[in-house]
């Protein structure tokens, strides 16, 4: 018989599928429903993004999508296989700030995933160095984490999700801890390396401006127990500008997202 | 003027008035004896002075290597895991504040005058500091570095050894320092309480015949050999937490240690 490995994916690469998932916590006094019956399909290269109060388990959804969490119920498939645990060759995750490991430098950082496969020094500098490159920091390898800027720091971070070219790139309120201006300009970076790698993104943020200004799709969520309680498409035309902020379109989708959201606060 | 200068200057000035005022018969030649007799007192007992210090760097270096090394891997288990973290992290702490030399006539009647007694008092003083340090710099890792490898696919070895020791290093180091300092305390202390060799042995018989220039020669060592031990911290410090800015959390837990640290040493 042919063993299971074997047998090729239906779904194309970077595709992820949702199935009734559930999580619950368990703690010491009572169980704590944080998902109840979500599905969700994102197609090979969007761009999604998952908004929604605090504690409606979207970051418990992307956990699990990256194989850092088990639901309680239902499956979820990254392009089409299952994900019992971390696979950085499928999934690249990136955090919100700090998660870069200080004592290393800009591109042992981005190397680090490639290290703990075991790949040959040269191999993984000239990799780095393509990573860092891609996302405008050519030249700034050789510093450490605190030598660089809150944004350039990101910056180092999604290198580091990207460096195996995993099909799947997802972000944890990546530009959350940044000021205002940064948040923009990096917002704008991450669309171009989007645009250049056709990643599929899945992108959580607490910031409704965000969520309409980058995604494709938009999953609005509620809080405990998380449900998905609305899915726009946003057809606003690519590149995305800063004068589409203040458009009818964009304001729509907006207060769309935002009667869901105070609705449920 | 730099601060650096200005230092050095206050340094000159005291090593210029310690050979000034007992000269000039400010202070007594007992009380203080000038720089340039505590020297010579010191030269023309190179020998003995020399096979002192021997003995107390034997006894240092084997206490040091009980004291950290235990101290390090007590504190990781303690810091890592929660349960023995409860139980034994408040008697730790109750234990730092009793003054452990008390213990030291015990320790001499069990091991003897020789120098197992002075490696263990010093041992055990040497060790609470570094393991306490140790626990909190492994308890004070950022989850979040943690749960970053874990998406990258590191097995739990490879978390042990990429993160979680780079990651506690700079307050390991820190509790290394007041470990190590204490165990030099310890084993000068324990010398000059009860002992038949070593440099505080010499301090304190010389003090019993009033011959001031040798109980001061025996002072000028143990400092030196205090200056030098600092030295070498420093400088692993400088080698292995070039990142220390970037983490003022660890700092934090680290000087908390050292303040805890400051106690009487006997």
């Amino acid at each position: 018989m042919q063993p299971l490995a074997n047998i090729t994916p239906l779904k194309p690469a970077g595709a992820i599928e949702v199935r009734n998932v559930g999580q619950i916590f368990k703690t010491t006094t009572q169980d704590v429903v944080a998902l109840e019956d979500v599905s969700l399909d994102v197609k090979p290269g969007r761009f999604v993004v998952l908004v929604g109060p605090s504690g409606c388990g979207k970051s418990t959804l992307l956990m699990m999508m990256a194989g850092l969490r088990q639901q309680t119920s239902g499956t979820i498939t990254i392009s089409g296989a299952p994900i019992p645990e971390p696979d950085p060759n499928r999934v690249g995750v990136v955090f919100q700030e700090a998660s870069l490991f200080p004592w290393l430098t800009a591109e042992e950082n981005v190397e680090f995933p490639l290290a703990l496969r075991g790949v040959a020094k040269s191999d993984r500098r000239a990799r780095a160095q393509d990573a860092l490159k891609l996302v405008g920091l050519d030249g700034f390898g050789r510093r450490h984490p605190h030598e660089l800027s809150g944004g350039m720091k990101q910056r180092v971070s999604i290198a580091r999700g990207l460096v195996q070219d995993p099909p799947v790139l997802l972000m944890d309120e990546p530009f959350a801890a940044l000021d205002e201006q940064t948040r923009m300009t990096m917002g704008d970076e991450l669309l171009r390396i989007w645009a250049a790698t056709g990643k599929t993104v899945v992108f959580v943020t607490h910031s409704l401006t965000e969520a309409v200004y980058l995604a494709d799709e938009v999953i609005v969520m509620s809080p405990r127990p998380g449900r998905i309680v609305d899915h726009l498409q946003v057809s606003l035309p690519r590149p995305r500008t800063y004068e589409m902020l203040s458009g009818d379109a964009f304001g729509s989708l907006r207060d769309r997202i935002w009667r869901h959201i105070r609705k449920s606060a | 003027m730099t601060a650096t200068t200005l230092r050095r200057l206050i340094v000159i000035g005291l090593i210029a008035l310690w050979e000034i005022l007992p000269r000039a018969g400010v202070i007594p030649e007992l009380f203080l004896p000038s720089l340039s007799s505590t020297l010579a007192a010191g030269w023309n007992d190179a020998g003995e002075y020399g096979h002192a210090l021997a003995v107390t760097l034997y006894e240092v270096a084997i206490s040091m290597a009980f004291a950290c090394g235990g101290g390090i891997l007590l504190g990781a288990i303690v810091g890592s895991l929660p349960r023995p973290r409860i139980l034994i992290m408040p008697m730790v702490s109750s234990l730092y504040a009793v003054p452990l030399v008390i213990l030291y006539p015990v320790f001499t009647v069990w091991l003897g005058i020789g120098s197992e007694s002075k490696i263990a008092f010093a041992s055990i003083y040497g060790f609470l500091p570094t393991m306490l340090a140790t626990a909190a710099g492994i308890q004070t890792i950022d989850p979040q570095l943690l749960l970053a490898a874990r998406s990258m696919g590191a097995t739990l070895s490879q978390r042990l050894v990429r993160v979680i020791i780079p990651a506690a290093i700079p307050t390991v180091l820190s509790g290394l320092r007041v470990g190590g300092a204490l165990v030099i305390v310890g084993v000068v202390v324990s010398e000059m309480l009860i002992s038949s060799a070593g440099i505080g042995y010499l301090i304190s018989r010389y003090r019993t015949i009033l011959d001031s220039p040798h109980v001061f020669a025996g002072v000028l060592l143990v400092l030196a050999m205090a200056i030098a031990f600092n030295a070498a911290i420093k400088w692993i410090e400088r080698k292995a937490a070039i990142w220390q800015t970037g983490s003022r959390a660890g700092q934090r837990a680290a000087d908390e240690i050292t303040a805890g640290a400051i106690q009487p040493a006997t």
